[in-house]
């Protein structure tokens, strides 16, 4: 089972994501509702991929990217980030913080799911030991 | 382009989420006006503006409502600029972003409604896009740079705006705190993670900011990881630390108040006429389409009528001789149920009255603005609950009153002083729930009072003798104290529209008490909830009817020279049945009886109905000839309550808006017992 984190504070948002990908089999669902809770989840559980919006109440996605990139276990993780036009600044400085795909709103289910999988394809998977 | 059809299904709850974020954006935004006013900056107000916004925006994009987008957009690029300018936000500006959070509002409205959405006035646009000229508000006063205890590492993540509001906190009599939480499995097990920690200590502190911070994995942070949580608080550490549930080692003062609390301009920033907001975000709230909430009504409906089928079925078992005590115990228990259910449900239709009268306080601002009157608006509404339909239909009324208040009973601010009042002027709402499921509320005012004199010149009549008599003169259709017009009231008072509202449609009451010079309290006695139906409305033999359109199978045109007369349908004791409007057609190759509805129901002979309602029950369509259907509308059915008005067929009674009572009626009712008689 492919574990997928899925995080944004608008609940209608996380669920349209999830909408887009369930097209695939194998995949399973978490979400969080802030970038809190998100680190707080990475840090007790293992993921394969992480779905982040970049704004949001607490802390930011980029701060979130920052943080996988810091901590030795999970320094891997593939994280695709999810933001809203207009916001184009933003992707140079979450791609230099380390996301690996940038993806902007509106997106069809098509090109997220093409990303999803292009991320998690067999030999190029980065993957988070343990 | 259009949105992905798989994102389609997305838009009632979309609407739903904006409708809420649009609710937390006028709440902070009046805040933010309260500060601004005062020169104070509202650094966390500014960051909560920015971010529903945004998601405003993001949401949009996705389900394709680019109107939407574009004023969001720019609201949004504005509240960025404020934010790093440490929430400062003149208001010029705030006045800008009301007109666009209403711009937004009027789009949703639209898409509620099925509407086609026009694109956003340029005019409207172009003020937006002006927004950054004059958005920062002129600097507060400046108390020197604070000093934070904070590991140079930490300080470095402390922006601008954050720093600000640490800095109003500590000069406002609050202490800066750091508080470290490290999650664990056990810790979540025993229910502390981060956003519990977070919701529990934002009860007895402001948090300012949370950072992630790696650490080495030990016994005490097996995820490698600890928060840090800069938070302003009146309470001591003990407070903190029973609700985060860290050790007392884990909590540090990082900058001590600069002043004794007594400084209350934070605490004006919670305006009382501004209730906290508390609808986004809430945790474990869920919103429901009111829609799927009838649907479980039907399905329970459907329970009822299976129940009492079965009631039958023990019935014809206990008349064979059959024990069946047990199986009646089983039905009584299953009835207490089904009315447990029944009450769920409808509790679930409840809303509160505060957020039923969440846009007063952004009405009363514009009040104050259009007409020069100073309002001080105190809501005391507890936490009394009402139907969603009843509040729907309760809030014009409502607005009605808050109206005539500002624009009729208050002074200006000269004329209150001259009067010796103070040149504020209160506009309180209460309510309070009452026994037999009402709900009281009034809306008092320390005006002039309604001056009963010139009520009675205006009208022609004679003097009213008390209150409940003036009340009665004031809410004549048409009557005007005024003679001129206003922008806000416009003519008249409206008060037989709040009197139609009141009674007519809730069923409720309507109450006045004034003092000439003192003020007036208009009290409002409304049912908690209602059973409201869609119903076609229509005429025979020239009076209205309504018909909840759950029990209409079709309305079909029937052609009066196709009616074959006779054979005669008969009731079940074999004579005819009871009216004579009676024939036959046929249709989809089945022959279904028309009974003439005003023959049916006042044994008028003739007319011939050209209009007929199909009804289906127990299995056979019976068709009522009508005259003229009227409409298709929601209505509000009050029970009759005379028992002796008890009439077969009459469900209730309703008001269409017009004043007069219609009847709602039950065809099925008719329809039983009628069987086509077999021909000779």
């Amino acid at each position: 089972m492919t574990e997928v984190l899925v995080v944004d504070d608008s609940k209608v948002m996380r669920d349209m994501v999830v909408a887009c990908l369930r097209a695939e089999a194998g995949y399973a669902f978490t979400h969080a509702s802030s970038g809190l809770e998100a680190i707080e989840r990475l840090s007790l559980k293992r993921f394969d991929l992480v779905v982040l919006d970049l704004n949001m109440p607490d802390i930011g996605g980029i701060e979130v990217v920052e943080f996988v990139r810091g901590q030795d276990t999970i320094k891997d993780l593939p994280v695709v980030i999810v933001t809203t036009r207009g916001d184009e600044a933003s992707r140079t400085r979450a791609l230099a913080a380390g996301a690996n795909r940038f993806m902007t709103k509106p997106f069809t289910p098509e090109t997220i799911l093409a990303e999803v999988r292009s991320m998690l394809a067999p030999g190029t998977r980065p993957r988070a030991p343990g | 382009m259009s949105a992905p059809d798989a994102l389609l299904e997305f838009l009632p709850p979309y609407l739903a989420e904006v409708d809420e974020l649009l609710a937390a954006a006028r709440s902070n935004l009046l805040a933010a006006e309260v500060s601004a006013r005062k020169g104070m900056a509202s650094p966390r107000l500014v960051r909560e503006l920015f971010r529903g916004v945004h998601t405003i925006k993001g949401l949009s994009a996705m389900v394709d409502v680019e109107a939407v987008v574009a004023l969001s957009h720019r609201m949004e690029t504005s509240l960025r600029i404020a934010d790093q300018a440490g929430g400062r936000l003149g208001t010029a500006a705030i006045q800008r972003l009301f007109q666009g959070l209403t711009g937004i509002e009027h789009c949703v409205k639209q898409l509620a409604a099925g509407r086609p959405l026009d694109a956003p006035s340029p005019a409207l646009l172009a003020l937006l896009d002006n927004l950054e000229e004059g958005l920062v508000g002129s600097p507060g006063p400046t108390d020197g740079p604070l000093v934070l205890q904070l590991a140079p590492s930490l300080l470095a993540k402390v922006n601008a705006s954050e720093r600000e509001q640490l800095n109003q906190g500590v000069a406002a009599g609050l202490t800066a705190v750091l508080l470290e939480f490290s999650p664990s499995p056990e810790r979540a097990q025993a229910g502390f993670n981060i956003n519990s920690v977070r919701e529990r200590l934002s009860k007895v502190a402001e948090l300012v900011k949370v950072v992630p911070v790696s650490a080495k994995v030990t016994a005490s942070s097996p995820g490698g990881l600890y928060f840090a949580l800069l938070l302003l608080t009146s309470n001591p550490p003990e407070a903190l630390v029973a609700a985060s549930g860290v050790a007392a080692s884990d909590v540090k003062v990082i900058a001590s108040p600069r002043s004794p609390a007594a400084d209350d301009e934070l605490a004006d920033l919670a305006d009382a006429a501004l209730p906290a907001y508390e609808g986004a975000g809430r945790h474990g709230v869920v919103r429901v389409e009111a829609g799927r909430l009838d649907e479980a009504m039907d399905r329970l409906s459907a329970l009822v009528v299976g129940r009492s089928r079965v009631m039958r079925a023990v019935a014809q078992l206990t008349e064979t001789g059959a024990n069946t005590r047990e199986l009646l115990q089983i039905l009584a228990e299953n009835g207490r149920h089904l009315r447990d259910m029944r009450a769920s449900i409808l509790r679930i239709r409840m809303v509160r009255v505060v957020e039923v009268l969440e846009r007063l306080p952004l009405m009363v601002r514009g009040l104050r603005r259009s007409t020069g009157k100073q309002v001080r608006l105190e809501l005391e509404l507890g936490n009394a609950e009402l139907d969603k339909g009843v509040g729907d239909r309760l809030f014009p009324a409502i607005v009605h009153l808050v109206r005539n208040a500002v624009d009729h009973a208050l002074e200006l601010p000269e004329e209150r002083v001259r009067l010796g009042k103070p040149p504020e002027g209160l506009l309180r709402i209460r309510c309070h729930s009452r026994p037999n499921s009402l709900l009281e509320l009034s809306i008092e005012d320390d005006g002039a009072g309604v001056d009963a004199a010139t009520v009675a010149r205006r009208a022609g009549v004679p003097e009213p003798r008390n209150a409940q008599e003036l009340l009665e003169l004031l809410c004549q259709p048409g009557l005007s104290t005024r003679t001129e017009v206003s922008t806000t009231s416009g003519r008249g008072m409206g008060m037989d529209i709040v009197k139609r509202i009141a009674v007519g449609q809730l069923g409720g009451s309507l109450t006045l008490a004034t003092e000439l010079g003192k003020g007036s309290t208009f009290t409002l006695s409304v049912p908690l909830t209602l059973s409201i139906v869609e119903a076609f409305v229509f005429e025979s033999g020239a009076q209205r009817y309504a018909l909840p359109v759950s029990a209409v199978e079709e309305l079909i045109e029937i052609d009066p020279d196709l009616v074959i007369r006779g054979p005669v349908p008969v009731g079940k004791d074999g004579r005819a049945a009871e009216a004579s409007g009676v024939g036959m057609i046929h249709r989809r190759g089945a022959a279904v009886p028309v009974l003439t509805l005003d023959a049916l129901l006042h044994g008028v002979q003739g007319g011939r109905p050209k209009k007929a309602i199909v009804v289906f029950h127990q299995g056979q369509r019976v068709a009522f000839g009508v005259d003229r259907m009227v409409s298709q509308q929601e209505i509000v059915i009050r029970p009759l309550e005379d028992p002796l008005v008890r009439v077969r067929g009459v469900t209730g009674a309703t008001d269409l808006g017009d004043g007069r009572p219609t009847l709602v009626l039950d065809l099925a009712a008719f329809s039983k017992g009628i069987t086509l008689g077999l021909p000779a």
